[in-house]
């Protein structure tokens, strides 16, 4: 040991300092971002209609969505233009999904590459997320046209290009910070436990029917057979937890909804939530950051 | 013991080509590396020790603390749960000097390849240390990088997480893809190279941010002559520079023509470290003694490749470091 001093050697496999750390990563960030991009083109290759899977799709899935929510069940009643308000919700809560089970997979299924290379491991996680905002970019121009030409349809409230259309891009960077903090949590917690990843694709379900992706949740609410107090609370987390103010503030921008009109304290708490959930991910992702590769 | 292991299956025959040559002699500088009472064990989740175990393979159930959760889970039952440790790596420790350019040889499963990646900072000690100057680059023949991508975009995802910037690699490109030997291949995905191929551009790779320490597991066993050729004179080049060179092989025959000094493993341990001639005649006599008959003990990693096997009975021949499984 007093040999290594002696010649100033550095050891290996010790946790570098956050700030650091940090840096280092910054310094990879044309790294994370050719590994996202490359991803991103290498998910829809192999098919003959290639790049345009990335349009088609959402559309189908949207597609899906409306016919069964908002044409067959029609629980939409409140809501003045239910396919806007099913696209929106299942375009962006879906960008969400797959940043849990994108980064829940980041560092787990890429041993090999972890065993081969030495790099900040939170390019993996931050890769995963970007190119998953790669192939949502596209998705949303798709997600605009529907929006607008679903006012056009008999019986649903017309939709016009409103200024507030130029704070989407405010949104979803909101979101893609937030998501990036999802997915440092989840690599880090499948990483050691594999056996929560199981456990992940139910627990989406319920944030999914719990956001009010598909249909709003303020109606069922007030059927619930609880207290007034109890429905304060209730009704509070539903309204406040990051999902569903991540669809809020997109809805915000996009439809002229009665009940969703812009709000300041939404864009504030988006604002907490992507920051919060971004600084938490990324200390409890790094505190793991010598153990990634072992097992 | 590794994946990497998988690919490890070729024989001791000596190559032709690598025939009466041996590693031109280079001056030795100060230490760049230090290796000071390495442990390795890794967490195999979701596999039962104890058929392996009754085959003698260094493995056991995990002696760790489990959570809560994990108890509740692999709690008396047979098909949940369970995670095994692998200990790999068990009490290594040698110092390496600027120039060196060092062989690790060892049977299959003896933990070469686990003890490469420790040095290399890519799998975490269980105990004891590892200090090195400068990055440590090591591209093995599994290494993959990207399949479904072409080797165009893998030669700039592995400059840049090599730590190349994208123009340092734009640089390099050319002279990557003409190492490599693979032509136009380069803009096909990965998934459809041959594995010779695949081997060559991974090197190609590694070697393109001119490293200080660079390090080759099994790479060259399947690259062909004129390969063999060009990496022996890169590795040259790297040890002009100052720089180290490991070489994990089985083929002794490989060792001896580029490396000045041989590590040899058995059973995570170090049985002899010396000048190359030294050890590989000594490697040697023990693979002789190995061959039939009398192969029958069993083997950590349980691997084919049952000629070079390492036999329950003759393992003690290697001496008191090197215990063998069963004993």
């Amino acid at each position: 040991m007093a040999l290594a001093k002696q010649y100033g050697l550095r050891r290996l496999n010790v946790r570098p300092p956050l700030l650091e750390y940090i840096r280092d990563l910054m310094g990879r960030w044309s790294f994370i971002r050719t590994l996202a991009t490359s991803t991103a083109y290498a998910r829809n290759q192999g098919n003959y209609l290639g790049q345009l899977w990335a349009v088609l799709n959402p559309i189908l899935n949207a597609a899906v969505y409306v016919l069964i929510f908002g044409i067959l069940l029609g629980v939409n009643r409140h809501v003045g233009n239910s396919i806007a308000f099913i696209v929106i919700g299942v375009f962006i809560f879906r960008f969400i999904e797959s940043s849990v089970t994108g980064g829940a997979k980041s560092i787990s299924g890429k041993t090999q590459l972890l065993r081969s290379l030495h790099f900040p491991r939170a390019v993996l996680p931050m890769s995963t997320v970007l190119s998953l905002l790669a192939t949502l970019l596209p998705a949303l121009v798709v997600m605009c046209v529907i929006v607008l030409l679903s006012g056009l349809l008999p019986g649903y409230q017309t939709m016009t290009v409103t200024w507030w259309w130029l704070l989407l891009p405010a949104a979803v960077v909101l979101l893609w910070i937030f998501n990036t903090g999802l997915a440092f949590i989840m690599a880090r917690i499948v990483a050691t436990t594999p056996d929560l990843d199981n456990i992940i694709g139910f627990v989406m379900r319920v944030v999914m029917y719990g956001s009010g992706v598909i249909f709003p949740l303020a109606g069922y609410l007030e059927r619930m057979n609880i207290s007034e107090g109890a429905k304060v609370v209730v009704g509070g987390i539903l309204e406040y937890q990051p999902v569903a103010v991540f669809l809020y503030l997109v809805r915000s921008c996009l439809t002229q909804e009665e009940s969703i009109p812009q709000s300041g304290l939404m864009w504030a708490l988006g604002a907490a939530w992507a920051v919060v959930f971004f600084a938490i991910g990324f200390v409890i992702f790094w505190r793991g950051e010598e153990r990634y590769g072992r097992d | 013991m590794t994946e990497a292991d998988a690919h490890m299956d070729f024989d001791l025959e000596l190559e032709p080509e690598d025939l009466e040559e041996t590693a031109p002699e280079t001056p030795i500088g100060d230490p760049c590396l230090v290796v000071d009472d390495l442990h390795v064990v890794y967490r195999v989740v979701g596999s039962r020790a104890r058929k392996e175990a009754a085959k003698g393979a260094e493995v056991r159930e995990a002696q760790i603390k489990p959570s809560f959760l994990k108890r509740l889970v692999s709690a008396g039952r047979q098909h949940t749960g369970g995670v095994s440790e692998v200990h790999a790596v068990r009490g290594i420790s040698f110092t390496v000097r600027h120039g060196e350019s060092v062989g690790i040889v060892g049977v299959n499963g003896s933990g070469k390849s686990t003890l490469l990646r420790a040095i290399a900072g890519l799998m975490p000690p269980a105990s004891g240390s590892v200090h090195v100057s400068g990055e440590p680059s090591l591209l093995g023949v599994n290494a993959a990088l990207m399949p479904q991508l072409s080797g165009e975009q893998n030669i700039m995802i592995g400059g840049l997480a090599l730590g190349l910037t994208p123009k340092q690699v734009e640089e390099r490109f050319d002279e990557v893809v003409e190492f490599a030997g693979i032509g136009d291949f380069v803009y096909l995905p990965m998934k459809t190279y041959s594995s010779g191929m695949a081997a060559r551009l991974r090197f190609a790779i590694s070697s393109a941010a001119s490293p200080e320490i660079l390090m080759i597991d099994e790479a060259l066993a399947t690259g062909d002559a004129a390969f063999k050729a060009r990496s022996k004179a890169r590795i040259e080049e790297v040890r002009q520079n100052a720089g180290t060179v490991f070489l994990v092989s089985h083929s002794i025959s490989t060792v001896e023509a580029m490396c000045t000094r041989v590590l040899w493993v058995h059973q995570g341990k170090l049985v002899m470290d010396g000048p190359t001639h030294e050890v590989a005649e000594s490697y040697k006599e023990y693979i002789r003694d190995q061959r039939p008959p009398g192969r029958r003990g069993p083997r950590a990693g349980g691997r084919a490749g049952a000629r070079n096997g390492g036999g329950k009975g003759n393992a003690r021949k290697v001496g008191a470091q090197g215990q063998p499984a069963g004993s």
